[in-house]
C-alpha cells in the first residue's frame, strides 16, 4: 500500500464524520425544539365523538402559533391577511361590535337570561370570560351547550377595522390564557369539546 | 491490484455517503393497496434527497403549468410545513368513522398519512423538509398576482 493509499481509509472517514456533523447538531437541536414545543406551546384541541352507531369520532390537535402563522398565508373568499371579513356585523340591525363594546366595559354580571320551556339561556360575564350557556330541553334533542371566551380574545378579534374579526391577532390573545374548555357540547348523540392546554395529544 | 483496491474503496466510501445522505433526507413513501376485486396496489419509495434535484431537470413548461395550477397555495404549503417541522412528533388529524380511519401525524420530522376504509388502504409519509422544498421550487413558478 502506498503512502497515499494509506491515506484514503482516513479521508472517507473524514468525509463521513464532516457529513455526520450537521446530523448530530440537528437531532440535538430538534430534541432541545422538542422539549420546547413541549413546554412552552399552546394546543388546541377539537374533539367530536358520536355516540351512535358508527361510533364516529374526530380529534384534532393544532398549536396555536401554527395556526397564527399559517392563517395570514390563506387568502382566499373573505379570509385575507388572518382577517376575515363580516359583512354582517350589523345583524338584523344589532350592532354586534358595540354590543361587545358595552359588555367589556361593564362590571361581571348575568346580562341575558332567558328560561322558557323550550331552552334556558344565559349570558354571563365573570372574572375577565364572557359565558354563554345553552340548554335545550326539547325531547329527544335534550342539549347542553357551553361556551367560554375570555375578554382579551374577544377584543383581540375585534381590534381589527369595523366590518372584519381579526383571527389571528384573538389566537394570538388565545395562546396568552391558561388552560381553558372553550366550548362543550352535549346531546343526545354527540359530545363536542374544544379546549386550550400545553399537551401535543388529546386525553 | 493497488488501483483496484483504491477504485473499490472509492466506490464504497461513495455509496455509504450516498446511504447515509439518503437516510439523512429520508424517504418519501407512497403506499396504496386496494384488496377489493381486481385491485391495484402501488408502492413507491423515493429518496426524499432527490425529488429537489430532480425538479431541475423537469422541463420549465411543465413547471409553469404546475406553477399555474398549483402556485397559489404554495405560500400556504410552505407555511404549514416550516411551521410543523418545529413539531417534529404530533398526531394533528384523527377521524374514526364506522370503519374508515383517516390519521394525520408527524414523527421524525415527516408527515404521515394514514388513510384506510374496507378494501382500500393508502399510506403516504413525506419528509416535511421535501414539502417545504417542493412548494418554494412551485412558487417560483407561479404566475404573479
Amino acid at each position: 500500500m502506498t503512502s497515499r493509499t494509506r491515506h484514503l481509509p482516513l479521508i472517507a472517514f473524514l468525509a463521513a464524520a464532516f457529513l455526520f456533523a450537521p446530523l448530530g447538531t440537528q437531532a440535538q437541536t430538534n430534541a432541545n425544539q422538542s422539549s420546547t414545543s413541549t413546554h412552552g406551546d399552546r394546543w388546541l384541541h377539537v374533539r367530536v365523538i358520536s355516540t351512535n352507531s358508527k361510533g364516529e369520532t374526530v380529534r384534532v390537535n393544532v398549536p396555536l402559533e401554527l395556526a397564527e402563522k399559517v392563517l395570514p398565508a390563506i387568502d382566499h373568499d373573505r379570509l385575507h391577511n388572518g382577517k376575515v371579513r363580516i359583512g354582517c356585523m350589523d345583524c338584523d340591525g344589532v350592532d354586534v361590535r358595540t354590543i361587545f363594546e358595552a359588555v367589556r366595559n361593564s362590571k361581571d354580571g348575568e346580562f341575558v337570561t332567558v328560561q322558557s320551556n323550550d331552552a334556558d339561556i344565559s349570558v354571563t360575564k365573570k372574572d375577565g370570560q364572557m359565558l354563554v350557556h345553552v340548554h335545550e330541553k326539547n325531547k329527544p334533542k335534550h342539549s347542553q351547550v357551553e361556551v367560554k371566551v375570555p375578554m382579551k380574545v374577544v377584543e383581540a378579534l375585534l381590534s381589527g377595522s369595523k366590518d372584519e374579526l381579526d383571527i389571528t391577532a384573538g389566537l394570538h390573545a388565545l395562546a396568552g390564557q391558561g388552560d381553558v374548555e372553550l366550548v362543550s357540547v352535549k346531546d343526545d348523540d354527540n359530545t363536542i369539546r374544544v379546549w386550550l392546554d400545553s399537551k401535543n395529544v388529546t386525553d | 491490484m493497488v488501483l483496484l483496491a483504491k477504485i473499490a474503496l472509492g466506490f464504497g466510501a461513495t455509496v455509504a455517503l450516498a446511504g447515509a445522505y439518503t437516510f439523512r433526507e429520508g424517504i418519501l413513501r407512497v403506499d396504496v393497496d386496494e384488496t377489493r376485486g381486481n385491485g391495484s396496489h402501488v408502492h413507491v419509495w423515493v429518496p426524499a434527497a432527490i425529488v429537489p434535484m430532480a425538479m431541475h431537470f423537469v422541463p420549465r413548461l411543465k413547471m409553469a403549468e404546475a406553477g399555474e395550477c398549483a402556485g397559489k397555495f404554495m405560500p400556504l404549503v410552505h407555511a404549514v410545513a416550516k411551521e410543523l417541522q418545529r413539531y417534529p412528533e404530533a398526531d394533528l388529524v384523527e377521524v374514526h368513522d364506522g370503519q374508515q380511519n383517516i390519521r394525520i401525524r408527524t414523527h421524525n420530522g415527516s408527515l404521515l398519512i394514514d388513510a384506510e376504509e374496507p378494501g382500500q388502504t393508502v399510506h403516504v409519509v413525506c419528509p416535511l423538509a421535501t414539502i417545504d422544498d417542493v412548494s418554494r421550487e412551485l412558487a417560483a413558478f407561479a404566475p404573479a398576482s
